[in-house]
């Protein structure tokens, strides 16, 4: 375990490093699917069950420019965890996690993907905070 | 935020275990780190608003301003989700004066300074509850049995299994694969001989507590099996309140009270009733 080096940004935003990325991507990816096979979490995704490897990262790759993609691929996206399964495995170094994560994102904006409802998320965790820290923690930790 | 050389990142839902940000400041002061307990909703990595990245920007965009301006030399994190978006995006796209460690990273680092203050012995035969998805950008499947193997009669009971996902949280989101994982994870404990399940990240302690109740392995964070080498007290009021029947009376009336009981009846008590994956 190596000292981590301080992070240079590299992006003027995350729309930038969101663009970089999907232009490496579509480049690097030869869609062979060895990213899906690998991955723990299929099973989980009904609606991918016989689709072939090599189609559901057409898929994906379609969902991630903004594409209405397809069932199959979508499922999939859905079910993505973060495992990490399909980065050991790519032979291109594509990143296909991130390339998962980003493809969700599209989804969610083009309304391909319905999106996560967190709208309590944030007045659960001051609640919490409200029972477990003490006044003098919530004015130093919050 | 107290002005400090250190940051001690806990993210947003740890707020449901202060116990385990006490401890963790704790130790961290034990082997010569001051850190200063930063999260919750002013303090987001942006994860629990991503489905509208532009949102999940400008939080994280806020919460690195904000240690940016804190004069903090490292930020020490907890949050797998919040670690993996400093790295993947925050760190990317915003310019940093810190450098960054997981808890586990900071306290191994020390581990020298850790070992003789484990006087404590705790008799315990313990498995970890380890996913796949973290471990590559910080080696805590490896890091944190190694640590816990230092306090005295506690023995490492080392199992194969490596959950998916990186920890409970994704698989909670994907019909079947939360229940899966935990037979999974029962039945490790029971070939493995354990008495302990521990738990390394705050969303899979959420969904773990509730087997002690029902399934009869003890389960504890790793940090609680730390503190308890220390000779520390603690109380573990989520896992309290998740098994107790009546959750609002194991929370306490006067607890109640002060947090508003409207807001815990509207947002806690839900969670805390939930069903049970198995």
């Amino acid at each position: 375990m190596g000292p981590r080096q301080r992070m240079v940004a590299r992006h003027e935003d995350w729309s930038a490093l969101r663009a970089s990325e999907t232009a490496r991507m579509l480049d690097a990816c030869t869609r062979c699917g060895a990213c899906a096979e690998a991955c723990p979490m299929l099973p989980y995704a009904p609606a991918a069950a016989g689709a072939a490897a090599p189609d559901l990262v057409r898929g994906v790759l379609d969902a991630l420019t903004g594409g209405p993609s397809d069932p199959a691929a979508l499922a999939w996206i859905a079910a993505c965890t973060r495992t990490g399964s399909c980065n050991a495995a790519c032979p291109h170094g594509v990143n296909p996690m991130l390339m998962l994560r980003l493809a969700k994102w599209r989804a969610n904006e083009t309304g391909a993907l319905a999106k996560r409802d967190a709208s309590e998320t944030m007045s659960r965790v001051k609640v919490f905070a409200r029972l477990g820290f003490t006044e003098e923690e919530q004015k130093q930790w919050l | 935020m107290a002005v400090t050389e250190n940051l001690f990142w806990y993210g947003c839902n740890m707020t449901r275990h202060g116990e385990i940000i006490r401890l963790s400041q704790r130790l961290l002061e034990a082997v010569g780190v001051g850190a200063a307990p930063v999260g919750g909703p002013g303090a987001c990595c942006g994860s629990p608003k991503e489905s509208t990245p532009r949102i999940a920007e400008g939080m994280a965009d806020r919460t690195m301003d904000k240690f940016s301006a804190s004069g903090a030399n490292r930020v020490i994190t907890w949050c797998p989700s919040c670690h993996m978006n400093l790295d993947d995006f925050m760190g990317q796209s915003k310019a940093q004066d810190f450098d960054s460690r997981h808890l586990c990273e900071a306290l191994w680092e020390r581990r020298e300074a850790l070992a003789p203050l484990l006087t404590h012995p705790v008799k315990t035969r313990f498995l970890v509850d380890r996913h796949v998805g973290f471990h590559n950008q910080v080696p805590v499947n490896d890091i944190i049995p190694g640590l816990l193997s230092m306090i005295p009669g506690a023995e490492h009971v080392d199992h194969p299994l490596r959950g998916a996902s990186y920890m409970c949280f994704g698989l909670a989101n994907v019909p079947g694969a939360l229940p899966d994982h935990l037979r999974a994870t029962l039945d490790a404990v029971r070939d493995s001989g354990a008495d302990t399940l521990v738990t390394i990240f705050h969303s899979c302690h959420r969904e773990m507590v509730g087997l002690e109740r029902d399934h009869g392995v003890r389960v504890l964070n790793w940090v609680h099996l730390l503190a308890e080498g220390m000779g520390w007290d603690y109380a573990d009021d989520y896992k309290t309140w998740r098994n107790a029947e009546d959750k609002l009376a194991a929370i306490g009336p006067d607890r109640v009270a002060e947090a508003g009981e409207v807001a815990v009846r509207k947002l806690v008590l839900p969670e805390l009733e939930r069903p049970r994956p198995l």
